[in-house]
């Protein structure tokens, strides 16, 4: 099994449209190139809405962590909002170690990470 | 020092991050620390990809081991620091790179970081706290 796998769809909320991108598993300096094609494939559909939903993305180091934060910036150039949601313990630990939790929105649910 | 384990990598960073985590829990550290200590030791651990190997080194070493008071966990590659406040300057918000020696000394008890021409070591430790 890879080390960290990750399912994309696009869904409707009040809202509006949204992309959900499902995080499993470890992600470190050894696989982030895939996260950035994950995450690239996405910020060029220029979505208005895209959550990261860490629920099962049980480790994540400060590579990957750039990986986020330049998809973050990306969108954000194209007006468009990155948010986290269901951030494991260690996961958690990370975004606040680096005040990353100051940057980009987490939330407890995806529920709300839609709703913004 | 009561006893020791070792493993030997070159990009299977999980297998770091699992020894870690069982010593962590055999030594009793807290939760927090437990989580604490996986991240310092994979960021150094990642070091070895991201530095080491561009200079020709691929292989790195953990070594985990305790005393009464503490828990050690060692890096060595053949990588080379030449920045004398590597992890010592906080970066700022959103910055892309500085997050991995920094925040293993945030939250690393003690960090000893010895390098030169024939490689690296960076040891941190981690005190047991007794409850």
């Amino acid at each position: 099994m890879e080390l960290l796998a990750a399912s994309v769809s696009t869904a409707e909320s009040d809202g509006g449209p949204y992309t959900l991108v499902e995080l499993t598993g470890e992600a470190d300096v050894t696989n982030c190139e895939a996260l950035r094609e994950v995450l690239d494939a996405q910020v060029s559909r220029a979505p208005r809405t895209l959550v990261i939903d860490m629920e099962r993305l049980r480790f994540m180091d400060s590579s990957a962590l750039h990986v986020i934060l330049q998809a973050t910036r990306a969108l954000d150039r194209q007006g468009g909002v990155l948010a986290l949601a269901r951030p494991t313990e260690t996961v958690a630990r990370m975004l606040h170690l680096t005040a990353t939790d100051q940057l980009i929105p987490v939330y407890p649910t995806v529920r709300e990470a839609v709703a913004g | 020092m009561l006893y020791e384990r070792s493993l030997t990598y070159t990009t299977d960073l999980s297998a770091v991050r699992t020894l870690v985590r069982e010593q962590a829990r055999h030594a009793g550290l807290t939760r927090a620390q437990a989580i604490d200590l996986e991240l310092a030791v994979s960021e150094v651990a990642a070091n070895t990809v991201r530095h080491a190997a561009a200079q020709g080194h691929r292989e790195g070493r953990l070594r985990v081991w305790r005393t009464a008071d503490e828990i050690i966990c060692e890096i060595s590659d053949g990588g080379v620091i030449t920045d004398a406040l590597a992890g010592r300057r906080r970066p700022p918000p959103g910055a892309l790179a500085g997050h991995g020696l920094w925040l293993v000394h945030q939250v690393c008890d003690q960090v000893e970081i010895a390098s030169g021409t024939d490689g690296t070591t960076v040891r941190m430790r981690m005190a047991l706290r007794r409850s």
